[in-house]
């Protein structure tokens, strides 16, 4: 019955006769492993084709939507991150294995006559894969894909003649937008697969035709493609399979914070198959010449020369030279990308960025899984909106000068300047590490180690060139002498005392922990804080002592003194809250706080209302709760420095 | 020289690398069976020996080229059916939008007294908050119902989607009747169908009891082209 159907079949088709054409390929010689890696790119490609169907289903290019729909299919839709993963692993093997392909036919100079046509066929797909990946980096609109592909394009900028309008037409207009990702998805889903299959066609066909390039005869006994060599390409399709497959499940496909034209992406690197051409570029002598000559003209020379090797190999010699030049080309690339590795690895600043980078895309994660999903302007504004995400940037960008966040700028790095022979030492702070800022660690500080705490301020140009003047000074103010006063404070009796003015002064502060909890303390504890504040019912010397002898409003609820009506003492009402924060960081010169003897610059005018919101909140720990933890302290010497201090 | 390939390129059965698993049986036995009857005097054991290996590589070269085409196609096939296997709601659980309780009922933006005494149909539009994908869209417009007051003050609320295949139903005030322009059923102002056009009578929606002058519907999607009302 079903043979009978088949006969019909074949008698209207012909098919047994052309799959008895593909099945039972000659393999004189037997079947060999050399022979699998032209059946590994087919099987990848037809892998990428699947993977790539699915991601379509649920993919949206826009600038407002890529990033949000990669986000779903990896981290919500069913099996989004194997989809994924495989389709993202195995564009990268994909360039490895025709790689391998390529120096397998150069050293086994299959590229001869009459082979010269399907090695210029096989260059062509070489050209249409990079073109795949370079389209694919840019789809899920994240940091990294923006920033790598914008040298991409910037570079086919700088190409002769039509540079310029070559990357308006691919860009789809001079900057970056929806018609790059609809441009960049119509070129990745529709253009270049299409051309891959026309050009992959080709290359079997004539393939085939001259069939396989034998290196010996003799090896073995003539045999057909199926079975003995397809077992052979089957398990080597098997082996891509785990690795891919193994990488996507355990490694997962990088997604990086949505791209955000405004903030720097100092972690931009290209894909590492593209490492060797980003180091290449970076020479002092490449440079000299020009982007064009180091990233247009020496590339397109070079495969140039490999185009030209079927001709080349015409002559006795020639074949040698080639192999020699495949090999110093592989050695060239290698030896490259080696290097861009090493000094990628030993760069403070740009391990500092890809650490941050990280954060980012953990950090969108929290956000976007929020019960209020992704706004409809994008989840890069998620991101701008988040004090986590912004309060390191504007400390950094704005305070770090005098003061440090637990040791560093805020975003985990050091602060070096130079010194006079050339070398970087650690800058001194000049004004308090404000990592601790209204957590009970600070509180305690400022209660018992008041003059250690603003210690730092006497490094201060101002401090050191003030002779008699009447500054802030931690040593010596009636603070300093109070909180300085070890036998009564710091004695044995007031620990207990101590403890619960701190517990009051925190809860005056009243910031979030980390889990997002408002820190309260133990309500008995507290009262008694504020009991010994405004009473000063101390143990000892500094009994009757209280805060509101000298700071009158402490206690309260912030509300803004008017300038002349402060009395010379900062007004702690509130105290490191984020309204007392707001009101310090406008004008610490005010009355209210430290009045004529203030040195921090006011930051009303210098960074917008939105932007000293982000801060605050940061400082205060008003923002979405995360599991990420803050910015290390980088302890690791910077490599370009000759001493540290 | 010998012939080690009795899989020889004349065999009757071609065989696609799809078709091996399910091919190979019958091809084996008609191999083996060939081996049998042509060699069966000479060196039948090496023979037979022979194609044992050749059986043992075509079942594995079949069953590994399954393999390795169906984890990419079984993976893209279940990313494929996430909506089915994950069955997410466009909106309905959330409780964020102002004016939804935990059963579900919506406050209109319109209250009793303001809706025509004489029972004429009145559209409101009903907000709620909506889930798409990764978007969430606060308090928006995801529909709207037909609302009627009866003489005696009881408020009826009917879906605007027709039970028939979903175009939105419209009040004609000339014949006093709902109306459907896509396949032209029409309703009573009870909803009750008033031709064999569509499948059911229109799909009532819940009002909550007791509001006063506020009005809450449960606001409900339903499948069409079916004589029963059953629940999307």
């Amino acid at each position: 019955m079903i043979r009978s159907l088949l006969a019909w079949l074949d008698d209207r088709t012909g098919y047994a006769g052309f799959l008895h054409e593909a099945l039972y390929e000659r393999v004189p010689g037997g079947a060999r492993w050399r022979y699998v890696w032209g059946s590994t790119l087919v099987f990848t490609f037809s892998m990428q084709m699947i993977t790539g169907f699915f991601l379509w289903t649920a993919y949206s290019p826009s600038a407002t939507t890529a990033w949000e729909s990669v986000y779903y299919i990896e981290n919500v839709m069913t099996f989004g991150s194997v989809v994924r993963g495989l389709h993202h692993f195995t564009a990268q093997l994909m360039i490895v294995l025709m790689a391998i392909h390529l120096v397998q036919v150069i050293i086994d100079g299959a590229y001869k006559a009459p082979r010269e046509v399907n090695f210029w066929l096989g260059l062509v797909l070489l050209q249409i894969v990079l073109g795949l990946s370079l389209t694919g980096y840019l789809l899920p609109w994240d940091q990294k894909g923006y920033y790598a592909t914008q040298v991409s394009t910037k570079i086919m900028g700088n190409a002769p003649l039509i540079g310029q309008q070559a990357q308006e037409l691919i860009q789809g207009g001079p900057q970056y937008g929806h018609h790059t990702l609809t441009r960049f998805f119509a070129l990745h889903a529709g253009l270049l697969p299409a051309s891959l299959i026309a050009f992959l066609g080709l290359h079997l066909y004539v393939f085939r035709r001259h069939g396989l390039t034998v290196k010996d005869p003799n090896h073995a006994p003539e045999t057909t493609f199926w079975p003995d060599q397809v077992l052979k390409d089957g398990i080597a399709c098997l082996a891509v399979l785990l690795l891919v497959l193994g990488l996507a499940i355990w490694k997962g496909a990088e997604l990086s914070a949505p791209a955000n034209p405004s903030e720097n992406y100092a972690a931009a690197r290209p894909e590492w198959y593209f490492l060797f051409l980003f180091r290449f570029l970076k020479f002092e002598f490449v440079e000299h010449y020009g982007l064009a000559f180091g990233s247009i003209y020496v590339p397109g020379a070079l495969m140039a020369v490999v185009a030209a090797m079927p001709l080349i190999g015409r002559h006795v010699i020639g074949h040698k030279f080639n192999v020699a030049f495949m090999w110093s080309l592989t050695l060239g690339i290698g030896v490259l990308t080696l290097m861009a590795f090493y000094e990628d690895a030993g760069d403070e600043d740009h391990q500092a960025a890809i650490q941050e980078a990280h954060r980012d895309a953990e950090r969108i994660k929290e956000l976007a899984s929020g019960p209020n999903r992704i706004p409809v302007t994008g989840a890069v504004t998620l991101l701008r909106e988040d004090p986590f995400t912004q309060g390191p940037r504007l400390f950094a960008k704005h305070c770090k000068g005098c003061h440090r966040y637990d040791g560093h700028d805020g975003r985990g790095r050091l602060i070096y300047s130079g010194a006079a022979d050339g070398s970087l030492v650690r800058a001194e702070a000049t004004a308090a590490d404000l990592g601790q800022f209204g957590t009970a660690a600070w509180m305690q500080a400022v209660v018992v180690d008041y003059s250690k705490h603003f210690a730092p301020l006497k490094n201060s140009e101002w401090f050191k060139n003030a002779s008699g003047e009447d500054v802030l000074n931690p040593d010596e103010s009636e603070m300093a002498d109070w909180s300085g006063d070890a036998e009564s404070l710091g004695s044995e009796e007031n620990q207990e005392n101590v403890s619960a003015l701190v517990a009051f002064l925190v809860s005056q502060a009243g910031h979030n922990t980390r889990s997002g909890q408002a820190v309260t303390g133990d309500k008995s504890v507290v009262d008694r804080g504020r009991t010994l504040a405004v009473e000063g019912d101390w143990s000892g010397a500094i009994n009757g002592t209280s805060c509101v002898d000298c700071h009158s409003t402490i206690g309260e609820s912030f509300a803004a003194v008017p300038d002349d009506d402060s009395d010379g003492y900062p007004n702690l009402s509130g105290y490191g809250s984020s309204a007392w924060l707001k009101s310090f960081l406008s004008k610490p010169s005010a009355g209210q706080h430290y009045g004529e003897k203030n040195q921090m610059p006011g930051y009303a005018k210098r960074m917008t209302p939105s932007e000293m919101e982000l801060l605050v909140r940061w400082l205060t720990g008003d923002y979405v709760v995360t599991k990420l933890n803050p910015y290390p302290f980088r302890s690791m010497p910077p490599v370009r420095s000759v001493s540290t201090e | 020289m010998l012939d080690e390939s009795p899989q020889s390129p004349e065999t009757p059965e071609s065989v696609s690398l799809e078709d091996a698993v399910e091919v190979r049986e019958c091809d084996t036995e008609a191999s083996v069976a060939d081996a049998d009857a042509v060699d069966a005097s000479e060196e039948s054991v090496s023979k037979s020996e022979t194609a044992r290996r050749a059986f043992l590589t075509q079942v594995l070269a079949g069953t590994i080229g399954v393999v390795v085409g169906l984890v990419p196609v079984l993976s893209g096939l279940i990313f494929f059916l996430d909506p089915l296997i994950r069955g997410e709601r466009q909106s309905g659980d959330s409780r964020d939008a102002v004016g939804k309780d935990a059963e579900g009922y919506i406050k209109l933006p319109v209250t009793r007294s303001l809706l025509p005494s004489d029972g004429t149909p009145q559209q409101v539009t009903v907000e709620d908050d909506l889930v798409d994908a990764w978007n969430k869209f606060p308090g928006v417009p995801i529909g709207s119902v037909w609302l009627l007051r009866s003489e005696s003050d009881e408020v009826s609320a009917f879906s605007t989607v027709c039970p028939h295949l979903g175009c939105a139903v419209e009040f004609r005030g000339a014949q006093s009747d709902f109306y459907c322009p896509c396949h032209l059923s029409t309703f009573r102002l009870d909803g009750s169908k008033d031709n064999p056009i569509p499948p059911r009578d229109m799909d009532s929606l819940r009002v909550k009891p007791d509001t006063g002058e506020e009005i809450w519907v449960q606001f409900k999607s339903f499948r069409g082209g079916i004589s029963e009302k059953v629940e999307i």
